[in-house]
C-alpha cells in the first residue's frame, strides 16, 4: 500500500504513540520487523533463515542442510497448507514487513504473490544459471517476463489410485476411459449399495481444474497487457456435465476429500478409487495405513484412448519472500533443497510430489517397489503421466476466488439440481469481475 | 481544589481513553478511510506498478452488490432470529427451574450447565466437529441405529449445527446472569407471594420473569453482537463440509477478502458495514425494550 | 419451607437431567477421546473406551514439537492474565471517574464508550491490524495485549457499580482528612468496588482466553500463539500428519480442564458484580 496523506499519518502517529507508550516493557517481540533492507550477510556472519512450509518430511531435508551449513541455519516453521493457513499468514507477514525468508508457494498462487509484490526477482542473484537443473515447464511456472520468482520444487501429475481388493470383490475391472469409469461406477453401486467408486469433491477447485486441464481446457492466458479467461469452454463443460451425470445418478458421492469423514470411508473400503496427483500417495499411506498392500495405481481414465492425456494438480515452489534480509543465501538454500540428491531423496520419502529437478526419477526413492502399493513400482505410472500433460497452462492472480466460486457454484448446482454448465458460466463471469476488481485488464471475447 | 479534581479525572480517565482511542476510534477511522480507496494497477501482474486512489463509495457499492457478502449478512441474521431467542428461552427456563423450590442438586446442575462456557469457541467447534462427521460421530451412529439418517453437515443443516455449538457454549452463561438477577429479588417478595397462595407456575410467570427482565435484555444484546461476529465455528467446520465456504459469515468474508485475496479496501468497507449493522440492531433492540418498559 | 409435590420434583429433576446430559456429553466424549490414538478416534465407539492410554497420549501432547503446547498455554495465561488485570484497573479508574466527578463532556465520553460495547470486536480487528502494521506492532505480544486491555463493558459496569456502591460521604470525609484523589481511589474506592472488579476481571479473562480472531489476525509466529490458535493450527495440519488428530483432542482436553474448574469454582463472582451493579436499572 502506498503511503497516505498527512492527516492520516498524524492520526496514526498519535495512536501509535499511545499504544507504544503503554505497551508493557518486555512484552514486545524480540525480532523487530525488518524494513525491506537487503544488507546481506557479512562474511563469517552466522544467520538464520526462516522457512514456512507444510510439506511432510521437509524437516529432514532442512536438518540435513543445517548439519552441513553451520553459518546459514534454516529454521522451519510448519504451517497449515495453502489458502487455509499458510498464504493468509504470509500475506499478513508481508504487509507487516516481517515475512519469513522462504515460503512454500504453490504454482497457482505465484501470480497472486506477484500482485502483492511478495516475491523477490531471483535473476539478480543469478538464478538463471540454475535453469538447466529443472524440468522446463515447472521452471516456467515461476517465470514472468524477464524475471524468475520461484525455485520449482515439485508438481502433481495425475493418476488413479484404486483398491485392488475392493474392485475384485465387486467384480469390476479398473476403468481406463471415462466411459468405462461410468459403467464401473454403476456396477459398483449395484454390487454394494453402501460403496461408491469414488467421491466427488465439490469444493476442490484444484481438482476440478485438473479434470478440465486433462480434457484440453486452457482457462487463462495473457494477450498483451490483458488477461484472457476461457473457463467457460466446451472442454470444461464436457467435464462438468460428465460429473453432473454421475452425481445425479448417485454413482459418485459428493463430499470433501482428504477430511476425517473421507478418510474413514477410504479406510473402510467404502470408496474404491481416488483420481489424484502423485503426492496423494503420502496422504493415503499416512491416513490409511491399515489398507497397505491393497492399493494399485494406473493412468487416469481417458476421454480418447487414441490421444492419451493427463494433467497436473497442485505442485509448488520454494520462493524467496520480499523483505528477506538474506535473499542470496535463501536462494542458495532453495536451489540446494530442490536439486541436491540427498535432499530430494528425503523429500521424496516424505511424499512431496513429482520432482522439479531433472532426472530425479531414475534410481531415486521413487524408482522403487512399494509395499503399500502391492510391491509395484507405481511411480512409473506418474513418470508416464508427466509426459502427457499440456505444459502451457497458466494461472491468474485471483485463483483463490475462482476456486471458491467454483466450489460455491457446483455445491449450489448439486443442492438445487441445476446444471453444472450454468455453474461454469457463472464462474467465468465472476472470475472476469475478480480480475477487474483488482485493477487488472481483461480482454473480452 | 478544582484543578486537583481535574487532574484526578485526567489521571483516572486518561489511560483508558488513550487506549480506547487507539484500539477503537482509530481503527474505525482508519477502516472508513481505507474503505474509500482502491488500488489501480498496470500490467497483467501489476508489475508495472500500482497506486491507491480515491474511490468514493465504490467499495461499499461493491460489497452491497456482492451477493456473497449480502448473503452472509442475511445468513447470520437468520441465524440470530432463530438461535438467539431459542438460547435465551433455554437459559431463562433453566434458571427458573434451578430457582424453583422443586429443584434438587442445584449446585451440580448449575455447574454442569455453566461448564461449557470454559471451552473456547474454536475448541468447542473442533469438539462438535468430531460429533458431527459421519463415520466418526457416535451420535450419528446412535441415531443411525435408531433408524434416523441425520447429516449434521449438509447445506440445510449446518447453520443449525453451528447454532447448537453456540447455544451449548453460552446458554449456561446466560442462565447464570439470569439467576444472579433472580437472587437479587428480596426474599420477602417470594414469601409474600407464597402466603397469597401463588403456585410455582404463577410465581415464575408473574414475579420472577418480570424481575429477570434486565438480565434478559443484557444477554440478548450480547447474543446479537456475538451472532454478527460468527467466525471461528464456520472456520473450523469449513473443511468438513461443502456447505460452508470462505464467505459463509460476514466476518469470514472480510477475513478472506483481506488476508486471502488481499482486497483490504473492500474488507474495510465490509468491516464498517458490519459494525453499522451491529450498532443498528443493538440500539434498535434496546429502544424496543426500552419503549415497552415505559408502557 | 413447605415441601413441593413429588410430581413436580420429578418433572423438574428430569428436565434438569436431560439438560445436563446435553451439556456434558461433549465433555464426556472429549475425556474418552483423549485416551485414544488416531486410529482409535476414527475406528472405535466414541462413547466408550478403546485401548486407553491417557498418560502416554497426554505426554505426547506436552512433548510434541519441543513442547510448544506448554508455551501456548503460557502465552494464553499471559495474554488473559495481564490483559484482564490491566483492563480491570483501567476500567475501574475510568468508571469511577465517570461516576463520581462532574466535568464537561462526561456524558459524551460515556456514550462513546457505550457505543464501543456494541461494536463487534472482530470488525475492529482488521483495521487494527492494518494500523498496528503501520507502526510495526503486529506479530508481537503487544499486538494482542494492548487491545485486550480495553474493556468498554468493564467501564460501563464499573461506572454503574461505583454510582451505586461508593458513598459520596466516604469520599468527602477522606478529602477532608487531606487524602489525595489518587490515594482515595487506590485505598478506598478499589476496595469498595472489589465485587465489580472481580466480575470485570473474570469477564475479560475469559473473553481474552477465548478470543481467536485477534491473535489469528495479529500473529504469524507460532511461538506467540495462544492455545486456541495453536490447537487450530494442529487441527488444520491433520491431513499431513494424522497423529495431530489425537494431539488436538488431547490438547483440547488439557486446555479446557483448568478453565472449566475455574468457571465452576468462581461462579459466585460472576454474579455479585453484575447484580449489584449493572442489572439494577
Amino acid at each position: 500500500m502506498s503511503p497516505g496523506p498527512i492527516n492520516r499519518r498524524t492520526l496514526l502517529t498519535g495512536a501509535a504513540a499511545a499504544a507504544a507508550g503503554l505497551a508493557l516493557a518486555g512484552c514486545s517481540s524480540d525480532d523487530s520487523p525488518s524494513a525491506a533492507g537487503t544488507a546481506g550477510r557479512k562474511p563469517g556472519e552466522k544467520i538464520t533463515l526462516a522457512f514456512w512450509s507444510w510439506v511432510p518430511g521437509i524437516d529432514k531435508a532442512v536438518d540435513l542442510w543445517n548439519s552441513k551449513n553451520p553459518d546459514v541455519q534454516v529454521k522451519l516453521e510448519k504451517v497449515i497448507a495453502g489458502s487455509k493457513g499458510a498464504y493468509p499468514k504470509m500475506f499478513a507477514a508481508l504487509k507487516a514487513g516481517n515475512p519469513p525468508d522462504l515460503g512454500q508457494v504453490e504454482y497457482q498462487q505465484i501470480p497472486a504473490f506477484l500482485l502483492e509484490k511478495g516475491l523477490v526477482d531471483l535473476t539478480q542473484y543469478g538464478i538463471n544459471d540454475q535453469a538447466g537443473k529443472f524440468v522446463d515447464w515447472q521452471w516456467q511456472q515461476g517465470s514472468f517476463g524477464s524475471g524468475v520468482y520461484a525455485v520449482p520444487q515439485a508438481s502433481g501429475p495425475m493418476g488413479m489410485y484404486y483398491r485392488t481388493d475392493r474392485f475384485k470383490a465387486w467384480g469390476v475391472q479398473p476403468p481406463t476411459t471415462w466411459a468405462e469409469f461410468e459403467t464401473a461406477a454403476r456396477a459398483i453401486r449395484k454390487a454394494d449399495p453402501t460403496s461408491y467408486i469414488c467421491s466427488f469433491p465439490p469444493t476442490s477447485g484444484g481438482w476440478f481444474s485438473a479434470m478440465a486441464w486433462q480434457a484440453g481446457a486452457k482457462w487463462f492466458d495473457v494477450r498483451g497487457d490483458d488477461w484472457v479467461v476461457t473457463i467457460d469452454s466446451p472442454e470444461t463443460r464436457k467435464v462438468a456435465s460428465y460429473w453432473e451425470g454421475l452425481i445425479r445418478a448417485d454413482l459418485v458421492k459428493p463430499e470433501p476429500d482428504q477430511q476425517s469423514g473421507w478418510f474413514s470411508e477410504v479406510q473402510g473400503g467404502k470408496i474404491g478409487c481416488w483420481v489424484a496427483a502423485q503426492w496423494g500417495d503420502a496422504i493415503l499411506t499416512g491416513n490409511a495405513a491399515n489398507t497397505a498392500g491393497k492399493w494399485a495405481v494406473t493412468q487416469m481414465p481417458q476421454w480418447d484412448k487414441a490421444k492419451p492425456s493427463s494433467s497436473n494438480w497442485g505442485g509448488s515452489s520454494t520462493a524467496v519472500l520480499n523483505g528477506s534480509k538474506y535473499p542470496k543465501e535463501a536462494l542458495e538454500f532453495a536451489i540446494w533443497l530442490n536439486t541436491d540428491k540427498a535432499s530430494v531423496d528425503l523429500l521424496i520419502q516424505g511424499g512431496y510430489g513429482w520432482p522439479a529437478a531433472k532426472d530425479a526419477f531414475t534410481g531415486s526413492a521413487l524408482d522403487k517397489p512399494s509395499a503399500f502399493f502391492g510391491g509395484a513400482k507405481y511411480n512409473e505410472v506418474f513418470a508416464k503421466s508427466d509426459q502427457l500433460i499440456d505444459k502451457s497452462w497458466k494461472w491468474i492472480p485471483t485463483i483463490s476466488d475462482t476456486y471458491r466460486h467454483l466450489g460455491d457454484a457446483i455445491t449450489a448446482a448439486i443442492a438445487n439440481k441445476t446444471s453444472f454448465g450454468d455453474a461454469i458460466a457463472t464462474v467465468q463471469r465472476q472470475t472476469v469481475a475478480d480480475l477487474q476488481a483488482k485493477g487488472l485488464k481483461v480482454a473480452t471475447g | 481544589m478544582r484543578r486537583h479534581r481535574n487532574l484526578a479525572v485526567l489521571a483516572l480517565l486518561g489511560p483508558f481513553c488513550l487506549l480506547f482511542a487507539g484500539c477503537f476510534l482509530a481503527p474505525i477511522g482508519y477502516a472508513i478511510y481505507q474503505s474509500l480507496l482502491k488500488v489501480e494497477r498496470s500490467g497483467p501482474l501489476g508489475l508495472g506498478g500500482d497506486k491507491s486512489v480515491f474511490a468514493g463509495f465504490a467499495n461499499y457499492s461493491a460489497a452491497l452488490r456482492d451477493s456473497e457478502f449480502t448473503g452472509s449478512v442475511l445468513r447470520v441474521l437468520l441465524f440470530g432470529v432463530v438461535q438467539v431467542p431459542l438460547m435465551i428461552v433455554l437459559s431463562v427456563v433453566l434458571a427458573l427451574l434451578l430457582e424453583s423450590a422443586s429443584a434438587r442438586w442445584v449446585p451440580f446442575f448449575r455447574s454442569a450447565f455453566f461448564l461449557p462456557h470454559g471451552v473456547p469457541g474454536v475448541i468447542a467447534s473442533i469438539l462438535w466437529g468430531f460429533l458431527y462427521v459421519p463415520g466418526i460421530s457416535p451420535i450419528v451412529r446412535l441415531l443411525d441405529g435408531a433408524g434416523l439418517q441425520v447429516d449434521f453437515l449438509s447445506s440445510g443443516t449446518v447453520l443449525w449445527s453451528i447454532a447448537n455449538i453456540v447455544t451449548w457454549q453460552f446458554a449456561g452463561y446466560n442462565m447464570l446472569i439470569v439467576i444472579s438477577q433472580l437472587k437479587a429479588v428480596p426474599i420477602e417478595l417470594y414469601e409474600a407471594a407464597r402466603i397469597d397462595g401463588t403456585n410455582a407456575w404463577q410465581l415464575a410467570r408473574y414475579l420472577k420473569l418480570p424481575m429477570a427482565r434486565p438480565a434478559i435484555v443484557l444477554t440478548t444484546v450480547f447474543s446479537i453482537i456475538g451472532t454478527l461476529q460468527l467466525f471461528s465455528e464456520p472456520l473450523v467446520l469449513r473443511p468438513l463440509t461443502v456447505a460452508i465456504n470462505d464467505t459463509y459469515t460476514p466476518n469470514l468474508n472480510a477475513y478472506t477478502q483481506a488476508f486471502v485475496n488481499n482486497s483490504y479496501n473492500l474488507a474495510a468497507a465490509e468491516a464498517v458495514l458490519l459494525a453499522l449493522v451491529a450498532c443498528l440492531l443493538s440500539f434498535g433492540f434496546l429502544r424496543l425494550v426500552g419503549r415497552q418498559g415505559d408502557e | 419451607m413447605t415441601s413441593t409435590p413429588l410430581r413436580w420434583r420429578i418433572i423438574v429433576s428430569s428436565l434438569l437431567a436431560v439438560a445436563a446430559v446435553y451439556f456434558l456429553i461433549p465433555v464426556y466424549w472429549l475425556v474418552l477421546a483423549a485416551t485414544k490414538d488416531t486410529t482409535g478416534l476414527f475406528g472405535s465407539n466414541g462413547f466408550w473406551l478403546a485401548d486407553p492410554h491417557p498418560i502416554r497420549y497426554l505426554r505426547m501432547v506436552l512433548s510434541y514439537d519441543n513442547g510448544i503446547y506448554l508455551r501456548w498455554i503460557a502465552n494464553s495465561l499471559l495474554y488473559a492474565g495481564v490483559g484482564a488485570l490491566a483492563a480491570t484497573l483501567l476500567s475501574s479508574a475510568a468508571g469511577y471517574a465517570l461516576a463520581k466527578f462532574r466535568f464537561p463532556g462526561r456524558e459524551t465520553v460515556f456514550n462513546i464508550v457505550l457505543a464501543g460495547v456494541l461494536i463487534p470486536a472482530t470488525a475492529l480487528a482488521l483495521p487494527l491490524y492494518l494500523l498496528f502494521n503501520k507502526v510495526g506492532l503486529t506479530n508481537s505480544y503487544a499486538a494482542v495485549l494492548i487491545p485486550s486491555m480495553v474493556s468498554p463493558f468493564g467501564v460501563y459496569l464499573c461506572r454503574i457499580y461505583a454510582t451505586a456502591a461508593v458513598p459520596d460521604g466516604l469520599l468527602e470525609a477522606a478529602r477532608i482528612d487531606g487524602a489525595g484523589e489518587l490515594a482515595i481511589f487506590r485505598r478506598i474506592v478499589l476496595r469498595v468496588m472489589t465485587p465489580a472488579l472481580v466480575t470485570v476481571f473474570l469477564f475479560q479473562f475469559v473473553g481474552i482466553w477465548n478470543n481467536f480472531f485477534l491473535p489469528l489476525v495479529m500473529l504469524s509466529d507460532q511461538k506467540l500463539y495462544p492455545v486456541t490458535l495453536g490447537l487450530t493450527s494442529w487441527h488444520g495440519y491433520t491431513d499431513r500428519a494424522p497423529i495431530l488428530y489425537q494431539l488436538t483432542v488431547g490438547g483440547a482436553l488439557l486446555s479446557v480442564i483448568p478453565l472449566m474448574i475455574l468457571m465452576v469454582v468462581l461462579q459466585r463472582h460472576w454474579r455479585t458484580g453484575l447484580t449489584q451493579g449493572s442489572l439494577k436499572d
